[in-house]
C-alpha cells in the first residue's frame, strides 16, 4: 500500500488553495488517530475523503471544525483554524454536518433552520436586510429540499433518516458557509435517497461555489461528485489525486472500495 | 480492566517491606487501646466504625459511580435493628449483627432495583428522600423505637478472661468487624461484581454490550453498600448504647459522603482517611460555630473535586510517588539523566486509581 | 364534597410551589444532564435576600422582582465560577460539586442569619373567597396566580424569542448548537440564572407558609424531585404538571389517610418516585412530548 502522499501545494493545478491542511495530528486522549496528514482544497471544489472504518475520516472533519484538538496547521483562506472551538470556526464560515446528522430533534424543521442562521443575526440598521436575506435563504433551502417545506412545522425527530440528513445539510447552508463539511451523509440511508442527496450537494456546490469536504465510506458515490479525493488509512493519507483518476485506478477500486463495502456491514 | 488499581502496587519496594509494614500496623492497632486514654480509644473505635460505612459507600460511589445521599439512613436502620433486638428480645449482641446486615442488604436491594433501572441520578433522589423520611417514621412507631426519646440498650461486656475494660473490648470488636469488612470489600472488587462495576463506571453502553447486566449489578452493589452501612450502624448501637432519631438526620448522610470524597474515592485508604475526617473535623469545626462544619465540608468537597479528585488518599499516593522518584533519581543519577523508569511511567498497573478522570466525552465515531 | 375540593385547591397551591422548584431542576437537567442538589438551598438563600429587603423597609411587591433579579445574577455567577471549571468532567464530579454547594449554602445561611426561625411576611390579603361553594384562601389563589404568570412568561421566552430558540437548541443537541456558532457558556449561564429565578420564586412563596430557616427547603426539594420524576426530568411541562399532582396527592394523603397525617407526608414523594420508577421510569411526559412544550 504505498500510494503516493502528495505534499499539498505541489499537485493542485486548477485553483488557488482555499483550505490548506498540513501535518495534521489529532486524537482522543491517549488514542492518536491522525498521524500527520496534509492536503489542500481549492476554492469552490468538492473534496472527498475516503477510507475504511476507523481510518480517521471523522476525526479529520472534527479537527477542522474544532470538535477535537489537532496539531499541525489548517488554514482557511489564510486563517488558522486549529486551536479554535467549534463555535469559533462556525464564525469563520465552517459548517460541519456531523456524523449521525445532529439535528435538533425537539425543534421543528423551520426552527432547526433558524438555529442554523444564528450567526447571521444583526442588530441596528442591518437587522432588517439580514432578516430578509435569511428569509430568502430559507426559501432557497426549501427549494433544494421541497420535502422540508412540507414538514416545516413538524418536529425534526419525527422525520425519516433521509429527511433528517436533508435538514442537517439545510441547517448548515443557512450559515452561508464558506466551507461545508459533510460526515458520512449516506450513513443508514437507502441508495436512492443517498444519490439524491449527493446530487443536491453537487448542485449547491455549483450554484454557490461552496467548498465542500465530504467524508464517505461509499467511495463510488463520493467520487462521482468530487473533484479531488484522498484515501485515508490508519490515520495516514495513502493516496491523493483527482477524483476521476482515483476512480479509474484499478488497484484503488479493488483495495479501498472493497474494504469500504466490507466495513459498512460492521459499522 | 486489570485489578491493578485495586491492589496496592508492589513495585520495586523490597519484597519484605510490605509484610513487615502490615505486621507493624497490626501490632500498632492491637497495642493502641493499651496506651491511650478511654476517651481516645472510644474516638478510634468510632473512626473504625465509620470506616466500615465508608468502605461500603466507596464500593458504590468510588467504583460504581453512583451517589447515595441516604447512607446515614441505612446506618440508622442497622442501629435501630440492633437496638430494638436488644431492647425487646434481649438477644445477645452477636445475633444483632447478621440481622442488621441482612435487613439493610434487602432494603438496599428494594430501593436499588427501581432506582437503578434508569441511567442517571435517581438513586441519589431516592436515597435522599429516604434519609429525610426515616426520622419522622422512627418517631411515629414510638412503641417499638422509643420515639423521639430513643432507646438505651446495654453495651456488650468484655468476657472476664480477657481482662479488658469496656472501651478496649468495644475497640477490638469494631476492629475485627472493620478488618473483615475491608477484606470482604477487597474480595468483592476482585470478583465479578467488582469487574462489572468498573466496566459500568468506565463506559455504561460498552459494558451493556459486553453483557453486563447493568441495573442488576448496580442494584447489587448498592445492596452490599447498604449492608455495610447497616453493619456499622449495629456497631454504633453497641458502642454508644443509645439510639435516637435525631442522631440520624440527613446531616449524617451528607457528612458520610463528604468524608468519603475528601478521603478519596475508589481508593483503598480513602475510607479510613475519610472516617478520621468524619470523626474529628466536625468536632473541631463545631468549636468555632454550629454552622462551621457545613461551611468547611462544603468548601472542602468542592475544592477536592477541583484540585484533587482522588482525595487525601490520592494526594498521599502522589506524595509517595514523588518521594520514590527522588530516591530513584539519586540512585540512578550517574547512569541515566531521566529519573523515572519507563515501567513507572507507562506500565499498565497504575499505582494511582483515577476514579474521576474518565475518557473524554466525545466518542470516536 | 366541597371539603374535598377545598383540599384539592390547597393541593394545587402547594403544588404550584413544587412546580416552580421542579421546573428549576428540569431547566438545569436539560442543559447539563445533572440534577442540581443545591437548587433548594439556592432558593432558600434567595428567600433570605427577600426577607432582608422587606425587613429593611422595601415593600414586598418591589422586593420580589428585586430578589428574582438578584437570584438570576447569582445563578449565572454560580454557573460561571463553580460549574464551568468542571464542565466536561464526569457527571459524578459535577453532582458532588452541587452537593458541596448544598452543604455550603445551608451552613452559610446559618452563619449569616442564624438557625433561629424568622417570620416571613404574608404578601397576600387575609381571608378567602367563595368560588362554587369552595372557600379558597387569597394566599392560595395568590400563589397560584404568581406561579402562573411566571410560567407564562417563561413559555413566551422559550417559544417566541430568539434566545429561547437558542436555549432549546442547546438543550436538544449541544454539539450541533456549537457547530451553528452558539456559545454554550452564555446559554448555560442563562439556564442557571433562569433556574435560580424560578427556584427563588418557590422559596419566597413557600416561606410565609413555613418559617424562614436554613433547612426550610429540604422538604420542598424532595417534593420537587418527585414532581420532576413524575413529569419526566426532560420536560418543563411535565415538571409543572408533576408539581401540581404531587401537591394534590400530598394534601389529600395528609387529610384523608389517617396513618400519614402531617408528620409522615414526606413519605408521599418517596412513594411517588419509587412507583414512577417502577411503572413508567421516563415519567409521564417522557422525551416524545417535550417538543410540544
Amino acid at each position: 500500500m504505498s500510494g503516493q502522499v502528495k505534499d499539498s501545494p505541489a499537485g493542485e493545478p486548477m485553483t488557488e488553495a482555499f483550505l490548506e491542511v498540513s501535518d495534521l495530528h489529532a486524537g482522543y486522549g491517549q488514542a492518536r488517530v491522525l498521524h500527520g496528514i496534509g492536503f489542500s482544497v481549492g476554492r469552490g471544489e468538492i473534496c472527498a475523503i475516503l477510507g475504511p472504518n476507523g481510518a480517521g475520516k471523522t476525526t479529520t472533519l472534527r479537527a477542522l471544525s474544532g470538535m477535537v484538538k489537532g496539531r499541525g496547521s489548517v488554514t482557511l483562506d489564510g486563517t488558522q483554524l486549529l486551536g479554535r472551538l467549534p463555535e469559533q470556526t462556525a464564525r469563520l464560515g465552517v459548517a460541519h454536518v456531523p456524523e449521525g446528522r445532529g439535528t435538533f430533534n425537539d425543534l421543528t424543521v423551520e426552527e432547526n433552520l433558524r438555529v442554523g442562521a444564528y450567526l447571521r443575526h444583526r442588530r441596528g440598521r442591518r437587522a432588517r436586510s439580514e432578516r430578509v436575506a435569511v428569509a430568502a435563504d430559507l426559501e432557497r433551502v426549501y427549494g433544494y429540499f421541497p420535502k422540508l417545506r412540507e414538514r416545516s412545522r413538524q418536529a425534526a425527530g419525527s422525520l425519516s433518516g433521509g429527511e433528517q440528513q436533508m435538514l442537517a445539510i439545510g441547517r448548515a447552508l443557512m450559515l452561508r458557509p464558506a466551507l461545508l463539511l459533510l460526515d458520512e451523509p449516506s450513513l443508514g440511508l437507502a441508495p436512492l435517497v443517498t444519490r439524491e442527496l449527493f446530487r443536491i450537494v453537487r448542485t449547491v456546490n455549483e450554484e454557490e461555489r461552496t467548498t465542500v469536504v465530504v467524508v464517505e465510506q461509499n467511495a463510488q458515490l463520493a467520487l462521482d461528485i468530487a473533484h479531488q479525493a484522498h484515501v485515508l488509512e490508519s490515520g495516514r493519507l495513502v493516496l491523493s489525486g483527482p477524483a476521476d483518476q482515483i476512480r479509474q485506478d484499478g488497484q484503488v477500486a479493488e483495495v479501498y472500495l472493497g474494504i469500504s463495502v466490507q466495513a459498512r456491514k460492521g459499522g | 480492566m486489570s485489578t491493578g488499581e485495586l491492589t496496592m502496587h508492589a513495585s520495586r519496594t523490597a519484597r519484605w517491606a510490605r509484610p513487615l509494614a502490615a505486621l507493624v500496623i497490626t501490632a500498632a492497632l492491637i497495642a493502641t487501646p493499651y496506651y491511650f486514654a478511654p476517651f481516645r480509644v472510644f474516638q478510634l473505635t468510632m473512626v473504625l466504625l465509620y470506616a466500615v460505612v465508608l468502605a461500603g459507600l466507596n464500593l458504590l460511589v468510588g467504583y460504581g459511580g453512583q451517589i447515595s445521599l441516604g447512607h446515614g439512613a441505612f446506618f440508622a436502620v442497622g442501629a435501630y435493628t440492633a437496638a430494638v433486638m436488644l431492647d425487646r428480645f434481649t438477644t445477645g449482641h452477636l445475633a444483632t449483627l447478621p440481622v442488621a446486615a441482612a435487613g439493610c442488604f434487602l432494603l438496599g436491594l428494594g430501593f436499588g432495583v427501581p432506582a437503578l433501572r434508569l441511567r442517571g441520578l435517581y438513586l441519589a433522589l431516592v436515597t435522599l428522600a429516604f434519609a429525610v423520611f426515616l426520622p419522622p417514621l422512627l418517631k411515629r412507631f414510638e412503641h417499638v423505637t422509643g420515639g423521639s426519646m430513643g432507646l438505651t440498650v446495654p453495651k456488650p461486656q468484655p468476657p472476664s478472661w480477657t481482662g479488658l475494660a469496656e472501651d478496649q473490648w468495644l475497640y477490638f470488636l469494631t476492629l475485627t468487624v472493620a478488618a473483615v469488612t475491608l477484606l470482604v470489600v477487597r474480595n468483592l472488587l476482585r470478583s465479578r461484581v467488582g469487574r462489572a462495576l468498573l466496566a459500568i463506571r468506565e463506559n455504561e453502553s460498552a459494558a451493556e454490550v459486553m453483557g453486563v447486566r447493568l441495573s442488576f449489578h448496580k442494584a447489587l452493589a448498592f445492596a452490599w453498600s447498604a449492608m455495610f452501612a447497616g453493619v456499622a450502624g449495629c456497631l454504633y448501637t453497641w458502642v454508644i448504647g443509645f439510639v435516637s432519631p435525631d442522631s440520624f438526620s440527613l446531616n449524617l448522610s451528607i457528612t458520610l459522603l463528604a468524608g468519603l470524597v475528601v478521603g478519596g474515592l475508589a481508593s483503598v485508604y480513602g475510607p479510613l482517611l475519610g472516617a478520621a475526617f468524619v470523626m474529628y473535623v466536625p468536632n473541631l469545626a463545631q468549636d468555632i460555630s454550629p454552622a462551621a462544619p457545613g461551611v468547611v465540608f462544603g468548601l472542602l468537597i468542592i475544592a477536592v473535586m477541583y484540585l484533587a479528585p482522588t482525595g487525601l488518599a490520592g494526594l498521599a499516593a502522589r506524595a509517595r510517588q514523588g518521594v520514590r522518584r527522588c530516591v530513584e533519581h539519586l540512585r540512578h543519577t550517574r547512569r541515566r539523566p531521566e529519573p523515572a523508569s519507563p515501567a513507572e511511567q507507562t506500565g499498565p498497573p497504575q499505582p494511582e486509581p483515577q476514579p474521576l478522570t474518565a475518557p473524554p466525552t466525545i466518542g470516536k465515531g | 364534597m366541597s371539603e374535598f375540593l377545598q383540599q384539592v385547591v390547597e393541593g394545587v397551591g402547594a403544588g404550584s410551589i413544587y412546580a416552580s422548584l421542579a421546573l428549576a431542576l428540569v431547566l438545569i437537567h436539560r442543559f447539563t444532564g445533572i440534577v442540581n442538589f443545591a437548587q433548594g438551598e439556592l432558593a432558600m438563600i434567595s428567600t433570605y435576600v427577600a426577607w432582608q429587603l422587606v425587613a429593611s423597609g422595601m415593600p414586598f411587591w418591589l422586593a420580589l422582582p428585586v430578589t428574582l433579579a438578584i437570584s438570576f445574577a447569582g445563578g449565572m455567577l454560580i454557573e460561571r465560577l463553580l460549574i464551568r471549571p468542571v464542565e466536561g468532567a464526569p457527571e459524578l464530579t459535577i453532582v458532588i460539586v452541587t452537593v458541596g454547594l448544598f452543604i455550603f449554602v445551608n451552613a452559610a445561611a446559618g452563619l449569616i442569619w442564624s438557625f433561629t426561625v424568622k417570620d416571613f411576611p404574608q404578601p397576600f390579603p387575609e381571608g378567602s373567597v367563595a368560588l362554587a361553594g369552595v372557600d379558597i384562601g387569597w394566599s392560595t389563589l395568590g400563589v397560584i396566580g404568581v406561579v402562573a404568570v411566571v410560567m407564562g412568561l417563561l413559555y413566551l421566552l422559550f417559544q417566541h424569542t430568539r434566545t429561547g430558540l437558542v436555549m432549546r437548541a442547546v438543550a436538544a443537541n449541544p454539539a450541533s448548537a456549537r457547530l451553528s456558532g452558539i456559545r454554550m457558556g452564555r446559554v448555560l449561564m442563562l439556564g442557571w440564572g433562569l433556574a435560580a429565578t424560578v427556584g427563588a420564586l418557590s422559596g419566597v412563596l413557600v416561606a410565609p407558609l413555613l418559617f424562614l430557616e436554613p433547612n426550610m427547603m429540604g422538604g420542598a426539594l424532595i417534593y420537587a424531585f418527585a414532581a420532576a420524576t413524575l413529569g419526566g426530568f426532560d420536560s418543563p411541562v411535565g415538571a409543572v404538571a408533576g408539581g401540581l399532582v404531587v401537591g394534590v396527592a400530598e394534601t389529600l394523603a395528609g387529610a384523608y389517610v389517617g396513618f400519614v397525617g402531617a408528620d409522615l407526608k414526606i413519605g408521599v414523594p418517596l412513594l411517588i418516585i419509587l412507583v414512577v420508577l417502577l411503572v413508567r421510569p421516563q415519567g409521564l411526559f417522557g422525551r416524545a412530548a417535550v417538543e410540544r412544550a
